[in-house]
Formats: structure tokens, C-alpha cells, sequence
């Protein structure tokens, strides 16, 4: 076609000379630029015949010359129009319209205007001279080939220049927009909206400096044409030129060249109309530098054919403003996003407030609100919560320094497009008289109300503002409880202030000098309450219900008006008839909670008779933190998908570090176009989408940007999706754990500091002790429990079968503290007697016991005994112990038998699964506690029960076999005095194989032996200890003793008989178990303590057992100190 | 050649304490911290919560080591099997010994729950024990050592390529036990039990 040369000719000279005749084929890769000028071309015929008779070689040529010279003659017009400059203005620099057909007014006046305001004519049209162009009508063939056509430009009418003119400064085209283009796309305006950018900024950057610049880029693309790769590396010339350019034209500096161009971009905005707005205008400038060259390398596939059609109009648009174009898109798309400013506000928040933030939950901590959540009669006066929230808070920090817009309607938005589907994110007052409403259409917000003004964000703005409300509020109370930004309860009910709703208005006050917004508060006695309040009073306003008012406030209120009640439930609720609170009341509770799930239902309950119980300050912790991207998220490969996610790891890694924690869970979101969903409505929104998601779970926390990374390319390999599909992308990470913990890390299951910090606590107890003697011994044997006590705790963890009774257990062990504190401060002055806990007591060592008993002169074991009977009566065990017969004996064996009952519970868990160390320090202290007979040892009965029935199976079956050989030994008891009368002779002979037979030999020695101890220890063998020393032994610490005295001359029998006994049990156990044999030395050494001859016992016995182990483990057995 | 000695009641009894050996030797190394916490990951075994190392090459360690102990455990072989941590200059600083008996003329039938019954007491007590937890110096090492009753025979060459003789790390000093949990029962005893460098001594 002619036209293509002739088109050609117009850019450049160079070219068509060196290729006068050019190849078709060739042309056609370029064609698709210079469409718009083939059509231009074709439109006059005239230039067609003048061609024929010209002296020039071709069309091109000929337009060349043609352009230069009307050019020339349009700037010769201009320079010598006498009004043109400086009085005018340049309204219109950088605009170069093309008329096209008839137009009011006429193209010759368009020009007149067009010189006088510093604007550019074209006679002819070419895409790249020409950034509008100008007409009333077009016909059918036009509008349906409109790319071809316009080239993409906007097609605008002539009104657009008049009343630009008439307001003496560039007015957005985008309403002008020919209507029968702005009818048939208007979801699309955008795509123009773009072009316009483009061509409305590039030639002006392009004229103020070089004004070949411009074609200098072109000729160099079309010659680069042919080869992709030298498109692309001209593309990146072009940005660099452009860019440097950019900065070049503004002063400003370089805060507003690259960076701001992807800020304006990464709005949520669906058009781009130049700003009116002073300040943001450079953002704005530059924005199409960026813009254009993006559309330029995105649609190069576009150029390559020459096949225009509309549909493209949409797709380079698309791509502009989506994660294709932009490779900080994910960064720059929550710098500019209202909800992650709020959403990580808080972050910012407790950074800023971090003493006060914890402050106010520990002291939230004491139940003062208690009452709070009793009905309107019986209500705390004392509850008083101030709720108080910034009037529409977005648009006011905006307009605060623009007088001129108060009173009028605003509202805040990305974009000012009235075609926009951008959401109005907030609206003041009288824009909500109109119905503008947040969330809704820009276009739809502009048709209830054509006045609205639309201001953009003001981030840093905000962020003051609200520091600044917070420093206020922190400054009248301590109890803040940050809701948002611009809300926040407060509870004043210990401030000394007597009148809250004065405290409210100098609170309002304050916020209106300080930040020039109005703030409304509520005054309610709970948070629910306050809440409402704050309701009626807005706007500027506050409103006190005070409790008696509750109900009557709530009867007319829409339940809608309650937290919590959305569209859904409210729906639900009219099905029932249910429109106020006071319909609400007379459901039963059960009955709502039937009808809407428990929550939902107590919830409902609750709020409609205006209970709240929540406290204020209570902060909950996040469970889970991330970043999700539904806007503007269209990708063409698989590597456009890596870059995206790699952005956004970034992204929820730097949120994960500002909030100190690290994840173990993530999980990747996707939203997938619905097969049969079209371009959405909303500009680049996500349309109707298919949620998917994977998760993953790793077994350490990390914030690590490289791991999720890893983690997310892993999980987007899961999906197997066509990235054409995707339309939104969201990592989350939960199972959030303190950054610091997995430091700690090997720390944690160590018990070593449970007991280093229990054993700080006694010495420091050991200090405060001014009766050494008491303290000393008392105190330590309460520190061995505790640690026993520590050690179920830390054995917890792995088995949750325990954990009941080992927290029961803990639980005792501090009232056992808690008693040997008793006992110390006795030594300063003494509780009175009925002030004491019997079962604290009962629980302390008799040492201590006794102690306590002297200071109360004797009074105290009265006391208990008094107390233990009632205790008996309601022994569980009572029933189950026979030998209760003899009251007078049953109190001492049942005091002995349950107390025992709980050592062995404890004793037999520790034997399961405790180092025998620790077992050994409870053994210690169990002798202590039978030492004497006098003194009761503790029934703990009841904790037993509970401890008892919380064991596992096993351990059960063996403190039941413990129990039957307690009973057992108390049926033998009778027998045992007829046996002990016995003056047996002891035979000295015959010691060896005392563990050959069943029963052992020794068993039937003891038992005639004169010694009361040894034959002890037959009867418990024979009563069933199975066997095994240790556990013998450990009944052993658990019986309580009668020494007949007569005994005491066969000691020295004794001795060697036990001696001998140990050694050959030593001797058997030693290659298979030396744990047992660790556990009956450790248990020997503490009976001891009781038997002062077990102690020649003990000694004889070490160096053989440690020889045995040099000889069988090459080392010495580890015995601990005591 | 396993399958063969499954059938025999050795066969099974190693087969279950190669099984334990490997849980239990990486809890000791996870316990011990010799590596960060990530290193591992947790799973269950015998209903009890354990870990696993991540690291293939510690996991292959670990497991190899324990699984080429398999043949010389059917015949009863191994008195021994330690974890021996040793420092920066290669001496050891502790060692975690499991004491193995297998009772070869043990016939009847092995009671697999039973038994696995038992060694799971010596996984809950391996993380309470008091020398487990006690933290080691920075930068140690550790190995996994077996002691023989005897040299394995020359025909069991296959086997032995992972198993080398090596001159074990002796404690200078006779070391202090304290013994960890012991189990003795009909066809096994395992007993485990921590030596430490005498204090008085260094």
C-alpha cells in the first residue's frame, strides 16, 4: 500500500530514502505504528494527485516536505502571534492534536487556540507527533478498527479544548471521550487514559530539550525492527534517555523521576488522568516516561503484526499497570495500599508504644471488669470506657490544610477518573449526604454526587495524625487499646477524673488543636456500649449512655447496628422476624445458639442486652501474617510468576521481621479465573475467581526471605495452573513463634532451668531465714520436692497423658512453699492458728511441722489431728482400708498409708521415666517426713485421687500392687509383734546365695532375725516389692518404724547381714542393671539419714560397688551429693 | 540374608534394637544440640514424639551406621554401642553408652510390642536425663563407636565395610556413670548410661 510509504516518510527521512520502494513484507512488521497515518494518508486523496505531478520521487518524500513546512509555518505563527507566551500560558504544551472532520468549532479555530496556549497542530495525523486527537463524530468503520485508526490515541471532542481554554489549565480528556468510544469501553477508559500519558508527556519532555529526540528513538526502532533483541535493546535506550530526560525536566529532584512513576502505577487506580492536584503532579509527569517504554517492550509482538484490532487496545493497557510492567510492582502496590497501611500500622504502633502497650495488658490482667459484663441494674459504676474515633479520618487529614473543601464533598481515592472503577476508600460528611459511600465506584460516586471532590492518599500524612491522636490519648489514660489508626478505646475508670464526658471533650479538643480533625467519642460502661455511642454522636460529637440508659438504647437499635452482624446474619435474623435488640432479648439464648452456632449465638445474646465482656487493652497476638496481591496481577510466563513471588516473599519476610516472629506454616493463595469469567469489571481487578491454596509446614521457624522463596516456588509448583489464569497471589505464614525462641532452642527441654531458677528462689528463702536451723532443714527438703515436682513438669511435654496430676502435683508443691514460708515468718511473728491451711501443713516436712508446733505451743498438731478427722470421714480410701477398726491406729496408718500412697505415685512415675538422681532426692525427703511418729504425716488423699486417676495404665497397676502390699503389711502387723517378740538366734554361718530361691534365702533369715529393721524387710519382700531392692527399699522409707530398742545389740548382725545382701545383689545386678543398683545406693545413703548403722552399711558397700564398676564399665558410678 | 535372620528370634530382636538405636542415637545428638534445632524434624515413634535428622548426610550417618550393626547383633556381637562427643582436639568429653546383651539362646518367639514396650521407657527418660541436658562447648564433634565381644569373622567381610577397627578414644581418667535407664528382659537387655570426665580428677 501507498500509504505505508507515506506514513513512512512523515518520521523519517533517512529511512525512505535508503529504502524508497519499500518491501511490503518488511513494512508490514512496522506498519502497525504508522497505521493510523496510512489512514490519514488515505483520507486525502489530494495527496495522492500532488504526488503525481510533484517532482518528488514518491509520497514520502513529499509528505516529509509537506510536514516541514506547514511545521514551519505553524511555529512561525506562533513565535510572531503576539499573544502567545507568557500572558496565555502554555495550557496546552505537550498536547499536538490531529482534527478529523467537522468539528464546533472549526479545525481552523482548534488551531488558533492551539497556537495562542502553546499547543501543536498537525495537519497530517501521525502517531507520533499527535497525542489527540479531535472529533465529533467518527463512522462505524472507524470505531469498530479503532486502533487502527487512532493508533491508540485518545479520541476526544473539541470541548475538551475549550473548556481546558475557558479554566485556563489542561482538564483530563477522559470526559471529553468521543461517546461512542467512551459507550462501548467504558471499562477500558484506562487503556487511553494510558496513551494519553504517553504522548501528552514523551513530546514534551521530548521538546523542551531535544526536539529530534524523539524521532531519533523512532527511526531507531524501526530500523531495529526486524530482530526482537535489538528491539528490546533500543526499548532500553529509550528508558534511559527518557528517564534521563525525566530528571533532567524536573528541578524538583530525583525523589519524583523513576521511583514516583511506579508509585503512581502501583495504585489501585484505573485511570491515569493527569492530576489536578498540585503535588502530585510530578508523580504524574513522569509516570508516562516509564509508562510508555513498558508499552512499548510489552507489546512488541503487537507491532510485529500488522493485524490491529480492539481487543489489543485492551492488552497492552492491561499489562501496564499489572505485575508485567512493573518489576517492583509488588513493593510499590502496598506502598500505595490503604489496607497495608492500616493492616501494619499497628506494627508501627506497639513500636511506638511498646512499655505502654505491655503495660496496659498486665494490668489489665486483675479482673476489675468483672462487673463490667453484669446486666444495666447491678452495674459497676466504677466501669467507665471511653471509645473514641476520628471522623472519617482519610479524607479529613487530607483536607485539614485545604479550607476551601470543608463543607463540600470529598472523598479519597487513587484515582479521580469519574469513569473509574477505583473505590472511593472514605468519605466525609457531606459527600455522605449524596450517598457516596465507601467502597463504591468512583463513577458511581460522581453520578449521586457530580461535585465530589476526590482527593488522593496522603500516607505520611496519616501516620502523624495518628501518632499524634495516640500521644494524646496515652497523655489522659494508660489503659489505650488501639483499634485502627484512628480509633480507640479507652478506659478511664481509675482515672481520678470524676466527670468522663468532660474528659471526653478535652480529649476531642486536644485531637482538633493538635491534628485540625474532629474526633467523636462514646461513653459507655463496656466496649460494646462505648461503641454505639460513638455511633450516635458522630459526626464531631459524643455521646454518653450511661448504664441505666442501656437498655432503652438498645430496644429500637437494628441489630445490623451491632459489631459483628453483617449482611448475612442480618438477613437470617429478618427471616425471623428480628429487625431491633429488642426483638432480639426474648430469645433464649440455647435457642440462638441453635439457630446461628454457639458464638454467634452467646454473641448475639450478649450484645442485644449490651453485655460486653472484653476488657479493654487486651491485645491479641497475630496468628498468622502475610501479603496478598488481587489487583493488577497478570502474568504471560512462568518467569513473570518467579519475579512476582519473589517480590512478595520479600515483602511478607520484612512484615515477619517487623514483627519479631518467624513461621512454620505457609501457605500459598492463588485466585484462578473462572473459566467462563470475563475482564472484570473493576479495572484489573481479579474478577470472578476459583480460590486455591497449598500449605507447608517445615520443622523450623524462619523470616528468611531466600527460604521463601524456596517454600513458595515449591508450593506454586503444586498448582499446575496456566499463569494466564492467575489473578491474585497471597503467601501466609503461620504458626508463628518469637523470633528469639528457636534461638533458645536446645534450651527449652532442659530441665536444668526449671531447677536452677526453683533453687534460686529457696536460697534466696534460706536468706531471708533468720531461724537457720528450721529454714535450712525444712527448706530443703521442700527444694528436693520441687524438684521432683519441676521434673514431672518438664516430663510433661512429652506425653500428655501425665499432665494433669504433674500439674496437681506442681500445684502442691507451691502450697508446700508456700507453707515453709509460713514457717519462716513465724520466727517474726505467728499467724494465728485457725489462719493456717491444714493441708499446707499436713504437706510440710515433720521437722518443720514440729518446729511450727513448738511456736504455737503445741497447740498446732490439736489442730490438725481436729482437722484429720473430719478428713477421714471423708477419705475415699476409708471404705477400702479394712484395718480401720482401731480408730486410734487407723488415724496414724491412714495418715501414713495415703501419704505413702502419694511418695509412691510420685516415686513409681519417677522410676518410670525420671533420672534416678531426682529419685533419689524424694526418697530423701521421704524419711524425713516418717521420722517421727508423733507427728501426722500429711493425707493428701485428695490430690491422690486425682493424680491417681490421670495415670497412665500402667503406672496405675503398679502403685495399685504398691497399695495391696501397704494393706497387706498392715494385716501382717499383728504376726509381725508375734515374730519380733521371738528372741531368734541370728546364725552368722552361711551368708552366701542370699538371693538363690523364691523367696530369696535372705527373706526367711530376716524374718527370724532379732532386728526389728531386717525383719521388716523380709515382711516387705513377702508382701510383694517383686523382687527388686529399690522398690523395697523405697517401702522401706515409706513404712513408718516402731524400734522395739531390745534390737539395737543386733546391729552389728545386721549390719553384715545387709552388708552382705547389698554386696551380692550388687554382684548379680551389675552386668544388666545398673540402674537399680544406682537407685538402692542412692536409696540406701538416704535411709541413712534414719539408721544410723545403715550408714556403716553404706560405707562398707561403696568400694566394693565402685570396683565392681571399674571392672564391668571401666568408670566409677556417679553418686550424688546430698 | 535378613530375611533369614528375621525368622530366628535374634533376627527380630536386632532387628527392633536397630531400629531403637537409630531413634534413640539421633535424640541424644538432637538433645545434646550438637546441631541447630531446624536440623531435625519431628515425628512419631512408638507413639511418642522423636526426632529425625534432616540433614541427608547425618541421617545417612546415623542410619547406616546403626544398620550395618545389624548382623553382628543377631549373633550378639556388639557389647556396646556409644555416642562419644568429643571436643576441638578430638578427647572425648562425654559419651552415652548403650549396653547391649541379646540373648542368643533365647528361642521362643519374640513379643515385638513388648519389647518395643520397653525400650520406649528409654526414649521418654533420654530428654529428663540430667546429662543429656547439659549443654555442650561450641564446635564439638561426635561419633558413633561399637564395642565387639569379638572380631567379626572374615566371612562376614560384606558387612563389615562399614564397621572399621579403630583405636577408640579413651578416657584418660576412669570416667564417673550415671546411669540412665536400664531394661533387662528374657531375650534383651539394653542398658544406657552417660560417662562423664571425673570432676576431681581434671
Amino acid at each position: 500500500m501507498s500509504s505505508n510509504s507515506a506514513s513512512k516518510s512523515k518520521r523519517s527521512l533517512k529511512s525512505t530514502s535508503s529504502n524508497p520502494s519499500s518491501s511490503d513484507g518488511k513494512r508490514k512488521k512496522t506498519a502497525q505504528k504508522t497505521l493510523g497515518m496510512a489512514w490519514g494518508a488515505n483520507s486525502r486523496p489530494s495527496s495522492r494527485s500532488a504526488f503525481r505531478n510533484s517532482p518528488f520521487t514518491d509520497v514520502g518524500s513529499y509528505m516529509a516536505v509537506k510536514n516541514q513546512k506547514l511545521h514551519e509555518q505553524f511555529n512561525a505563527a506562533a513565535s510572531s502571534s503576539s499573544y502567545s507566551g507568557s500572558s496565555s500560558g502554555n495550557i496546552f504544551s505537550g498536547v499536538s492534536i490531529f482534527v478529523d472532520g467537522y468539528t464546533v468549532p472549526s479545525s481552523q479555530e482548534l488551531r488558533g487556540y492551539m497556537l495562542k496556549y502553546g499547543g501543536r497542530f498537525e495537519n497530517y495525523f501521525s502517531r507520533h507527533r499527535v497525542t489527540h486527537i479531535i472529533c465529533s463524530n467518527l463512522p462505524d468503520s472507524k470505531i469498530k478498527n479503532l486502533r487502527a485508526f487512532s493508533g491508540g490515541l485518545p479520541i476526544v471532542k473539541p470541548a475538551w479544548l475549550l473548556e481546558s481554554v475557558a479554566a485556563n489549565k489542561l482538564l483530563s480528556w477522559t470526559p471529553y471521550q468521543l461517546d461512542q468510544l467512551a459507550a462501548e469501553n467504558c471499562n477500558q477508559a484506562k487503556l487511553s487514559a494510558f496513551f494519553t500519558l504517553q504522548y501528552n508527556e514523551a513530546p514534551k519532555i521530548a521538546n523542551t530539550s531535544v526536539d529530534d529526540c524523539d524521532n531519533q528513538l523512532f527511526i531507531k526502532k524501526d530500523e531495529g525492527r526486524a530482530s526482537l533483541e535489538q528491539a528490546e535493546s533500543c526499548n532500553e535506550e529509550e528508558i534511559d534517555l527518557l528517564q534521563l530526560k525525566t530528571d533532567r525536566v524536573m528541578s524538583e529532584g530525583p525523589s519524583c523521576s523513576v521511583e514516583s512513576s511506579c508509585e503512581v502505577k502501583g495504585l489501585e487506580q484505573s485511570d491515569c488522568s493527569p492530576s489536578d492536584m498540585k503535588n502530585s503532579d510530578l508523580e504524574y509527569k513522569s509516570s508516562p516516561c516509564k509508562a510508555s517504554v513498558s508499552h512499548c517492550s510489552n507489546s512488541l509482538d503487537n507491532y510485529s503484526s500488522c493485524e490491529a484490532s480492539s481487543s489489543r487496545n485492551c492488552l497492552p493497557t492491561n499489562q501496564l499497570h499489572s505485575t508485567l510492567s512493573d518489576p517492583n510492582f509488588v513493593e510499590n502496590y502496598f506502598k500505595s495500599s490503604r489496607l497495608h497501611f492500616i493492616g501494619t500500622w499497628r506494627n508501627r504502633y506497639r513500636k511506638r508504644f511498646p512499655s505502654l502497650s505491655n503495660g496496659t495488658t498486665s494490668r489489665v490482667s486483675n479482673p476489675y471488669n468483672e462487673g463490667s459484663s453484669m446486666k444495666t441494674g447491678v452495674a459497676n459504676e466504677k466501669n467507665v470506657v471511653i471509645h473514641i474515633d476520628m471522623d472519617c479520618f482519610f479524607v479529613s487529614v487530607v483536607i485539614r490544610n485545604h479550607p476551601e473543601l470543608h463543607g463540600k464533598p470529598v472523598a479519597v481515592c487513587h484515582s479521580d477518573n469519574p469513569r473509574g472503577t477505583a473505590e472511593i476508600s472514605s468519605a466525609n460528611y457531606p459527600a455522605r449526604e449524596y450517598g457516596v459511600k465507601a467502597g463504591m465506584f468512583v463513577k458511581d460516586a460522581k453520578i449521586r454526587c457530580p461535585q465530589l471532590v476526590i482527593v488522593p492518599y496522603d500516607f505520611r500524612a496519616y501516620e502523624m495524625v495518628a501518632d499524634q491522636f495516640y500521644d494524646i490519648l496515652h497523655r489522659h489514660c494508660n489503659k489505650v487499646q488501639a483499634v485502627s489508626c484512628d480509633e480507640a478505646f479507652l478506659d478511664v475508670s481509675d482515672t481520678k477524673v470524676g466527670d468522663y464526658e468532660l474528659l471526653a471533650s478535652i480529649i476531642r479538643k486536644e485531637i482538633l488543636n493538635t491534628t485540625g480533625c474532629t474526633a467523636s467519642a462514646g461513653i459507655a460502661e463496656n466496649m460494646l456500649m462505648a461503641r454505639l455511642a460513638t455511633k450516635t454522636a458522630k459526626p464531631d460529637g459524643q455521646f454518653h449512655i450511661p448504664p441505666g440508659k442501656v437498655d432503652d438504647y438498645l430496644y429500637t437499635l437494628p441489630v445490623k447496628a451491632l459489631p459483628g452482624i453483617g449482611h448475612v446474619l442480618e438477613e437470617k435474623l429478618k427471616k425471623k422476624q428480628i429487625r431491633t435488640c429488642g426483638q432480639l432479648r426474648p430469645i433464649a439464648k440455647e435457642s440462638l445458639q441453635k439457630d446461628f452456632g454457639m458464638k454467634t449465638g452467646e454473641m448475639l445474646w450478649n450484645y442485644s442486652r449490651g453485655i460486653d465482656s472484653r476488657l479493654v487493652g487486651l491485645i491479641q497476638e497475630s496468628k498468622s501474617i502475610g501479603a496478598e496481591v488481587n489487583w493488577g496481577v497478570r502474568f504471560n510466563n512462568a518467569n513473570d510468576v518467579q519475579h512476582f513471588l519473589t517480590n512478595l516473599c520479600k515483602e511478607v519476610a520484612l512484615r515477619l521481621q517487623g514483627c519479631g516472629v518467624q513461621g512454620r506454616t505457609f501457605t500459598l493463595k492463588i485466585k484462578k479465573k473462572k473459566s467462563d469469567a470475563g475482564e472484570p469489571v473493576k479495572y484489573m481487578g481479579h474478577g470472578y475467581c476459583e480460590n486455591l491454596s497449598h500449605t507447608i509446614t517445615i520443622p523450623m521457624a524462619t523470616d528468611d526471605v531466600g527460604v521463601l522463596q524456596r517454600l513458595a516456588t515449591q508450593l506454586f509448583g503444586h498448582f499446575h495452573i496456566d499463569v494466564g489464569d492467575i489473578r491474585g497471589v497471597g503467601l501466609q505464614v503461620s504458626k508463628l513463634e518469637g523470633a528469639g525462641d528457636s534461638k533458645r532452642g536446645n534450651k527449652r527441654n532442659s530441665i536444668l532451668s526449671w531447677v536452677s531458677s526453683t533453687s534460686a528462689k529457696e536460697q534466696n528463702q534460706n536468706l531471708i531465714s533468720d531461724l537457720p536451723k528450721c529454714g535450712e532443714s525444712g527448706l530443703s527438703y521442700i527444694h528436693t520436692f520441687d524438684e521432683s515436682f519441676s521434673d514431672l513438669e518438664a516430663w510433661r511435654p512429652t506425653d500428655g497423658v501425665l499432665r494433669q496430676p504433674a500439674s496437681s502435683m506442681k500445684g502442691s508443691s507451691i502450697e508446700m512453699r508456700a507453707g515453709s514460708e509460713t514457717g519462716i515468718y513465724n520466727s517474726t511473728g505467728i499467724p494465728p492458728l485457725q489462719d493456717l491451711d491444714v493441708a499446707v501443713i499436713e504437706s510440710l516436712p515433720p521437722e518443720v511441722v514440729s518446729e511450727i508446733n513448738e511456736m504455737y505451743g503445741g497447740k498446732l498438731l490439736g489442730f490438725i489431728s481436729a482437722s484429720k478427722n473430719k478428713i477421714i470421714n471423708t477419705n475415699i480410701h476409708d471404705a477400702s482400708t479394712k484395718s480401720c477398726e482401731d480408730s486410734g491406729v487407723a488415724v496414724e496408718d491412714m495418715g501414713s498409708l495415703s501419704r505413702a500412697h502419694l511418695l509412691e505415685s510420685n516415686t513409681v512415675a519417677t522410676d518410670k521415666v525420671m533420672g534416678c538422681d531426682k529419685e533419689e532426692d524424694l526418697d530423701f525427703a521421704a524419711p524425713a517426713t516418717f521420722s517421727r511418729k508423733d507427728i501426722m504425716p500429711s493425707s493428701l488423699s485428695q490430690v491422690d485421687s486425682s493424680v491417681f486417676q490421670e495415670l497412665p495404665e500402667e503406672f496405675r497397676k503398679d502403685i495399685i500392687e504398691h497399695l495391696g502390699h501397704h494393706q497387706g503389711a498392715e494385716f501382717l502387723k499383728g504376726a509381725f509383734s508375734d515374730v519380733s517378740d521371738k528372741q531368734t538366734e541370728v546364725e552368722a554361718s552361711d551368708l552366701s546365695g542370699l538371693w538363690v530361691g523364691n523367696p530369696p534365702k535372705w527373706v526367711e533369715k530376716f524374718q527370724i532375725s532379732n532386728c526389728g529393721l531386717l525383719t521388716i524387710f523380709a515382711e516387705i519382700y513377702l508382701s510383694g516389692s517383686g523382687g527388686c531392692l529399690s522398690s523395697l527399699l523405697q517401702c522401706l522409707m515409706s513404712r513408718i518404724f516402731v524400734f522395739t530398742g531390745a534390737s539395737t545389740d543386733g546391729f552389728g548382725n545386721a549390719g553384715s547381714w545387709l552388708h552382705e545382701l547389698f554386696k551380692q545383689y550388687i554382684d548379680i545386678k551389675i552386668t544388666t542393671d545398673v540402674e537399680e543398683i544406682y537407685l538402692c545406693i542412692c536409696l540406701l545413703r538416704r535411709l541413712t539419714e534414719r539408721f544410723e548403722f545403715l550408714l556403716q552399711v553404706y560405707n562398707a558397700i561403696i568400694p566394693h560397688l565402685q570396683a565392681s564398676m571399674g571392672e564391668h564399665y571401666g568408670g566409677t558410678l556417679c553418686i550424688p551429693l546430698l | 540374608m535378613e530375611g533369614r535372620d528375621n525368622q530366628t528370634p535374634q533376627g527380630e530382636i536386632a532387628r527392633i534394637l536397630v531400629e531403637f538405636l537409630e531413634v534413640a542415637i539421633t535424640s541424644v545428638v538432637f538433645l545434646k544440640g550438637v546441631y541447630p534445632t531446624g536440623a531435625f524434624e519431628r515425628r512419631r515413634y512408638m507413639n511418642l514424639v522423636v526426632h529425625k535428622a534432616r540433614h541427608p548426610q547425618l541421617y545417612d550417618y546415623i542410619h547406616v551406621a546403626v544398620n550395618g550393626l545389624f548382623p553382628f547383633l543377631t549373633r550378639d556381637l556388639i557389647d556396646r554401642v556409644a555416642v562419644v562427643f568429643l571436643d576441638v582436639d578430638v578427647l572425648p568429653i562425654e559419651r552415652f553408652v548403650f549396653k547391649l546383651n541379646v540373648n542368643q539362646s533365647y528361642s521362643s518367639k519374640v513379643q515385638q510390642a513388648e519389647l518395643e514396650f520397653s525400650l520406649r521407657s528409654f526414649l521418654i527418660k533420654l530428654p529428663l536425663s540430667e546429662p543429656l541436658t547439659k549443654v555442650l562447648p561450641p564446635n564439638c564433634r561426635w561419633e558413633i563407636t561399637a564395642y565387639f565381644r569379638g572380631l567379626p569373622q572374615a566371612s562376614t567381610s560384606k558387612d563389615v565395610e562399614t564397621w572399621i577397627p579403630s583405636d577408640a578414644k579413651q578416657w584418660q581418667q576412669p570416667p564417673v556413670i550415671t546411669p540412665i535407664k536400664s531394661m533387662s528382659s528374657e531375650p534383651l537387655s539394653v542398658q544406657v548410661y552417660a560417662e562423664d570426665p571425673n570432676p576431681s580428677v581434671s
